[in-house]
């Protein structure tokens, strides 16, 4: 019996002289449903396609047609190679499997597809149908359109060339058939060997290089148990997987690889080719190469194994080493349900690779891109992560990052165990990170990778990312695109008016009004419609907060000078500072306001263990801001509206004495002076005198990270009782009064408490959902939506917005782009503490900030 | 916005046919969206009172504005304000009055001086009380100014202004017609030709002679190229040798201190105007020979803006490289910048709060390692010279240092690269203080 093995993609080439069988072979083979009849192409049929015409005899004809016939048929033959080539190409590039059914009977004619597999990196084979001269002439006398006896000859001398050369031209396998072989045909379709089952799931670990005592450590965390036979295995059946550069540098490279070499062969592990993996199989299979940078301590303890072992277990260990890393592959392909979801790889990888083999991909996948050397002889490495465009997630080592680095749907889970570092492992599918800390620095370099990132981690950021626009890939909102117009406004304001850059590490968001305005008459804004919103999004808990009349402020507070340079690059208390990231007092009322907080917060910073606390608030009064806004904006306004209209009233007033029938004007303008006196009255409310400290008060409702973690995950809940802790620890803390919102009850009585607070011409207050992040069916729902009075509305919608011809006019508010706005940097806010908490450069952290400063300075209706 | 006119005496009655308003009748015209209404609140034979008034739409009078994103904006004065919005929306109700048309048989009345008071207002004004009767007194008014009530600031911001003096009820109008808009200051439509021809006609007879004309003129037209078109412009012989003040020329000396400088240097192919603002220096390098390149880099737009016209206008002469305009800052790494020969801070870092500096020097020392960083800041030490009632030249600097200090500064940001330092001074010398702006030159060392 005979057997083809048929790799999962790539070409494969049928070559033999015209009646040698291959469209009969590849039709049985159809037939039998060994392969599909897309999977086929042929000359024949491309001729049809392109021409109509399969065949063109051109012998018994006199000269002069016989070579105009001659010329047609190799026109038509050129544009049909040329169709069917294209057609060969699109297949390899997707990884499929395509059988060329033409002679093939030159060598340029072969070259050309081993030249295009070797393109798209996939196989190529030859299946060679060898059939002699005498058969391929008598078959040729019963086919419909005979070649005739000259071609078929003179093919059959190509042919015999064929023969001779074949074997020793490139390709993968190369099967030759006579009759007899092709009688009974076995054919055996192999998998793609890149990929894998994420079966009951799949533990990633980064690079180990011989830290085993950590590894271990992170098996056993990660709830692997070592059975009698020396396996770890894991209750739920999940397997391990190695980004590779398991060895190398670290103290235990032997024990490492034997783990690998067991669990490997066992099918319990993965491990993939990587940079020192592939240096160590190069030695171990003998060739010539230098050992260096952690791979002479691999020899080192083959050496000390010798002589413990002796000769024949150390050659014995060694061959079984060697197999193994010859055999990782470069990078696997995670399938859930058959789909493809996740790319584990060394050093990186381009979405074309994916899923295909060559040594080029093998090169990229263990280096990764790398763009020559530095002055010091280091690989310049190219970033490939930010060209990743398919929706694999990707998971890569090689190249150390303090933490666990997300770009663009690539995560580094090399976190430099060797260097000191952690060993960091991700449980897929359910993406959690679980890491240990290593012992000691084992590899003890001058170069120490994780220290030169975190001396750089503050260097400035390159402008030229940003300049001409650019995008942030977030967790909460996918990608934010800022267009360079906004952006350069940004940096404008970043250059001249903001804290510096490496302050800044979080601006809150913009926050919407209800959605629709309100359906009852007489008011613009109205709590029902926040509810409505969150209960249409499937929200059943929500909490409403007390609108403080102030203005937000951003606290980032240290625990002392010294601890604050480690983080910010320098030695400050911390800062306060606005929405816009500008310094919310001046210079000496901070230095003093910092002070107390400073030592109110003492024991604060020492029970939680916390080098900082970053709080989002509300600090009072608003005219500690807003003072030059009222005095020439409001207080002047409400003044000229209340001295024209009382000059009015007080004429018209006149006239109807004079028995003029002014009735109707004088009602307008009474109500119009009551409009004024309301306006005037709100605006009041936010202004009081303050000296100094006495007077200013900070709510921090929302408390968003200590140095080690951040708090999106607590429902606002927890933020109330933050903001309870706060304002017993320091009398600068100010409590804010909040609601819970669960039914119909509760409902109603926070909509009375609204109208209370309102009718004093309180701003409002604030609904949010419990759950700081809330979505509904996987989209991102508003953080917060704000709710304010109908006295309040009087200063931001006008003195008469309330006259019904006004109103309704002012109900055709769109909030949409507000909205979006609100969720994008709701977003980046997240994003930027999160990053900021894990010790990511500043550029990594600014870029989240510049974001939502370009976002701010696109223009949206001020009044929402 | 409104506008009352009492007339006293004999006649007073005839002010209805003056005005052509029927005085049993309530007058309401919408006028472009607004409303325009009239009453006499007194109508007798001896007295006789008139009320105009302007109901404005508060929605659409903030539409359509270029303000539209500024929150200030929805809150603002035009609503109330007596201004050009009133007058030109009074113009057509009062028409027959302030055109003297009335119907034949009142066209003496005209010309008939009436006792009279005229009540307008609120105001929102820059102008003082006394300045606000200069206006008025060269017409015969005496005039009589009320406050609002102000909540919460110490002086009101709202006025009502009362003129009481004889005068033709079509005088009377046209001087408020024009007066009014001077006394307000804003103009809520474009000024073009027909500014030009209503001044005219409203300034005619009392315009001419008025004191305060040069002033009128220009807050009427605003642009002097409006302003010598009015045949009531008269040409300023202005005398007054005006001082240069010391800032201006301060600022030439110190470009011809940086030009001088780089003009003498071997290599100064390409120049980095770091914080170039308008651009005034980057021009100026332009036509230094031998310079082929002139990053001019600045991060505000405005300004940007503003360079790239003076760079466009300079193209054309002879010599000249234009400079390029990059948005840029101090604060960030931006790779254009490196290896350049010249790279100049002039007047940049005292805007800069002072423990921003290292860093700032590390980048360019260590990242872009120009041949040659000129940085020039002011002297603090001069500043008694000037005899200055503030504590800093420019109210956005954040710091101004002595000599000694910015020695230790320059000393402190240097020691760890190659570059040698020499100081220079620009501007006159004083003995004791040194001179006005303080040059540091660093150039960096072969290594």
């Amino acid at each position: 019996m005979t057997e083809i093995n048929l790799p999962h993609a790539g070409i494969v080439l049928l070559v033999g002289p015209s009646n040698s069988g291959k469209t009969t072979l590849l039709n049985q083979l159809i037939q039998e449903q060994q392969i599909f009849s897309s999977e086929v192409v042929s000359s024949d049929q491309f001729r049809v396609l392109v021409s109509d015409i399969e065949f063109i005899d051109w012998n018994r004809r006199p000269k002069n047609e016989a070579d105009a016939l001659f010329y047609e048929y190799q026109q038509i033959s050129k544009e049909a190679f040329e169709a069917m080539d294209y057609i060969i190409a699109k297949r390899c590039g997707l990884n499929k499997l395509t059988f060329i059914d033409a002679t093939h009977l030159r060598d340029y004619e072969r070259e050309k597809y081993l030249q295009m597999a070797k393109r798209y990196h996939v196989p190529a084979i030859a299946i060679v149908l060898n059939l002699a001269e005498t058969e391929l002439l008598r078959r040729d006398l019963a086919r419909d359109f005979p070649r005739g006896k000259n071609r078929i000859k003179q093919q059959y001398q190509h042919f015999k060339k064929t023969l001779r050369s074949i074997k020793k031209e490139g390709f993968r396998r190369c099967y030759i058939f006579g009759e007899e072989e092709l009688q009974v045909l076995n054919v055996n379709r192999l998998d793609n060997p890149l990929l894998i089952d994420v079966g009951n799931g799949i533990d990633i670990i980064g690079d180990i290089h011989g830290c085993f005592e950590e590894f271990s450590e992170l098996l056993s965390e990660l709830g692997y148990r070592e059975n009698e036979e020396g396996y770890f295995i894991h209750s739920e059946g999940r397997k391990i997987l190695s980004l590779g550069d398991v060895m190398s540098r670290g103290p235990r490279s032997i024990e490492t690889l034997q783990f690998f070499q067991k669990h490997v062969t066992a099918g319990l592990a993965y491990m993939i080719d990587s940079n020192h993996g592939w240096k160590i199989a190069r030695w171990l299979d003998g060739k010539n190469v230098k050992l260096a940078h952690g791979d002479e301590n691999v020899k080192a303890e083959f050496d000390e194994y010798e002589s413990k072992f002796g000769k024949d277990e150390t050659e014995r260990l060694k061959e079984q080493i060697k197999e193994l890393l010859l055999e990782a592959k470069s990078h696997y392909v995670i399938r859930k349900n058959g789909v493809n979801v996740a790319v584990a790889v060394h050093a990186g990888i381009k979405d074309h690779y994916i899923g295909k083999q060559s040594p080029r991909i093998s090169d990229f996948c263990r280096y990764g891109d790398t763009d020559g050397l530095d002055e010091t002889g280091k690989p310049v490495r190219k970033d490939w992560s930010i060209a990743h465009q398919s929706s694999e997630h990707i998971l890569w080592g090689h190249d150390p990052r303090t933490q666990p680095l997300l770009v663009n749907n690539t995560l580094n889970i090399d976190q430099g165990v060797v260097f000191g570092g952690n060993l960091t492992a991700y449980c897929f599918p359910e993406r959690k990170l679980v890491s240990v800390k290593a012992k000691v620095d084992y590899a003890n370099v001058p170069d120490n990778p994780l220290k030169e990132l975190e001396s750089k981690r503050l260097a400035p950021p390159n402008i030229g990312k940003f300049l001409d626009g650019y995008s942030v890939l977030t967790e909460q909102y996918g990608e934010i695109a800022f267009y360079a117009d906004s952006t350069k406004s940004a940096l404008d304001d970043l250059s001249h008016y903001t804290l510096p850059l490496e302050e800044i590490v979080y601006l809150p968001p913009t926050m919407s009004p209800t959605p629709k305005p309100s359906s009852l008459p007489g008011y613009l804004e109205h709590p029902s419609d926040a509810f409505d919103y969150y209960q249409a999004n499937g929200v059943d808990t929500m909490i409403v907060e007390k609108k403080h009349m102030g203005s937000r402020g951003i606290l980032f507070l240290f625990k002392n000078k010294q601890v604050a340079k480690e983080y910010i690059g320098r030695e400050t208390l911390g800062s306060i500072y606005t929405r816009t990231g500008r310094a919310f007092f001046k210079k000496e009322l901070e230095e003093q306001i910092l002070q107390v907080l400073n030592s109110d917060l003492s024991s604060y910073f020492e029970k939680y263990g916390t080098d900082f606390v970053l709080m989002d608030a509300e600090i009072l009064p608003w005219n500690l801001k807003a003072k030059e806004l009222i005095m020439n904006q409001y207080a002047h306004v409400g003044e000229m509206a209340l001295f024209d209209r009382r000059k009015l009233r007080e004429q018209l007033k006149k006239a109807a004495a004079n028995g003029k029938d002014v009735g109707s004007w004088l009602e307008e303008t009474d109500e119009k002076i009551h409009n004024a006196l309301v306006f005037n009255e709100v605006y009041q409310k936010y202004c009081w005198e303050t000296e100094g400290l006495a007077g200013i008060q900070i709510a921090p409702f929302h408390t968003l990270a200590h140095s080690n973690e951040t708090f999106f995950g607590q429902p606002h809940t927890w933020h109330m009782e933050k903001n309870k802790e706060f304002s017993d620890l320091s009398d600068l803390f100010l409590e804010t009064e909040y609601r819970m919102v669960n039914d119909e009850d509760s409902m109603k009585s926070a909509i009375k408490w609204w109208e209370e607070m309102t009718e004093d011409g309180h701003e409002g207050f604030v609904v949010k959902p419990e759950s700081y992040v809330a979505r509904h069916k996987g989209k991102l729902l508003q953080p917060a939506i704000k709710v304010r009075g109908r006295k309040y509305l009087h200063i931001i919608y006008g003195i008469d917005y309330l006259q019904p011809e006004n109103l309704s006019r002012l109900k055709q508010r769109n909030a949409g782009k507000k909205q979006r706005n609100a969720l994008k940097e709701f977003a980046l806010g997240v994003e930027a503490v999160n990053r900021f908490v894990r010790r990511e450069s500043l550029e990594r952290y600014h870029e989240c900030v510049l974001g939502v400063l370009a976002l701010e300075s696109d223009p949206v209706d001020p009044r929402l | 916005m409104q506008l009352s006119i009492t007339v006293k005496g004999p006649g007073a009655e005839v002010v209805s046919y003056l005005i052509a308003k029927n005085p049993t009748n309530l007058y309401e015209r919408g006028e472009k969206g607004l409303t325009v209404r009239l009453v006499y609140p007194t109508f007798t034979s001896e007295e006789v009172q008139f009320l105009i008034y302007v109901k404005t739409d508060p929605v659409d009078l903030v539409k359509n504005s270029s303000d539209f994103y500024d929150i200030t904006h929805y809150i603002n004065d035009r609503e109330f304000a007596a201004s050009s919005i009133f007058v030109s929306s009074i113009r057509k109700a009062l028409g027959t009055a302030l055109n003297g048309k009335p119907a034949e048989e009142y066209a003496s009345w005209v010309e008939h001086p009436f006792e009279m008071e005229l009540t307008f207002g609120p105001i929102a004004t820059d102008l003082s009380n006394r300045e606000l009767e200069a206006l008025f007194a060269p017409m015969g008014y005496t005039i009589k100014i009320e406050y609002g009530e102000s909540f919460l600031r110490e002086k009101s911001s709202a006025r009502f202004i009362t003129l009481i003096g004889k005068q033709t009820l079509q005088n009377a109008l046209k001087h408020i017609s024009i007066l009014i808009p001077v006394i307000d200051n804003y103009k809520h439509y474009f000024i073009d030709e027909r500014e030009l021809e209503k001044l005219d006609r409203y300034g005619e007879g009392w315009l001419e002679k008025h004191p305060q004309k040069a002033f009128i003129l220009k807050r009427s037209l605003r642009f002097q190229k409006m302003i010598s078109q009015s045949r009531f412009y008269e040409k300023e012989t202005k005398t007054e040798e005006k001082h240069e003040p010391p800032k201006l020329r301060l600022n030439d000396l110190r470009y011809e201190a940086i030009i001088k400088y780089i003009k003498a240097l071997p290599k100064k192919g390409t120049i980095v105007d770091f914080g170039a603002g308008e651009g005034k220096l980057s021009v100026q390098l332009g036509f230094i020979e031998g310079v082929q390149e002139i990053l001019s880099v600045e991060p505000s737009n405005k300004e940007r803006l503003k360079a790239l016209e003076r760079f466009e206008q300079a193209k054309e002469k002879r010599g000249f490289v234009e400079p390029q305009s990059l948005a840029g800052s101090l604060f960030y790494y931006d790779e254009r910048l490196i290896y350049k020969d010249v790279m100049v801070l002039c007047e940049v870092i005292e805007h800069i709060d002072e423990y921003r500096l290292a860093g700032v020097f590390e980048t360019i020392f260590k990242d872009y390692r120009p041949e040659v960083l000129i940085v020039t800041t002011p002297n603090q030490e001069y500043n008694v010279v000037y005899e200055m009632d503030v504590a800093m030249r420019h109210h956005d600097h954040r710091f101004e240092w002595t000599r000694a200090e910015l020695r230790q500064k320059v000393e402190a940001w240097s020691k760890l690269y190659p570059y040698q330092v020499s100081y220079q001074g620009i501007g006159e010398e004083n003995q004791q203080f040194g001179q006005p702006t303080q040059m540091v030159i660093f150039k960096r060392e072969e290594i």
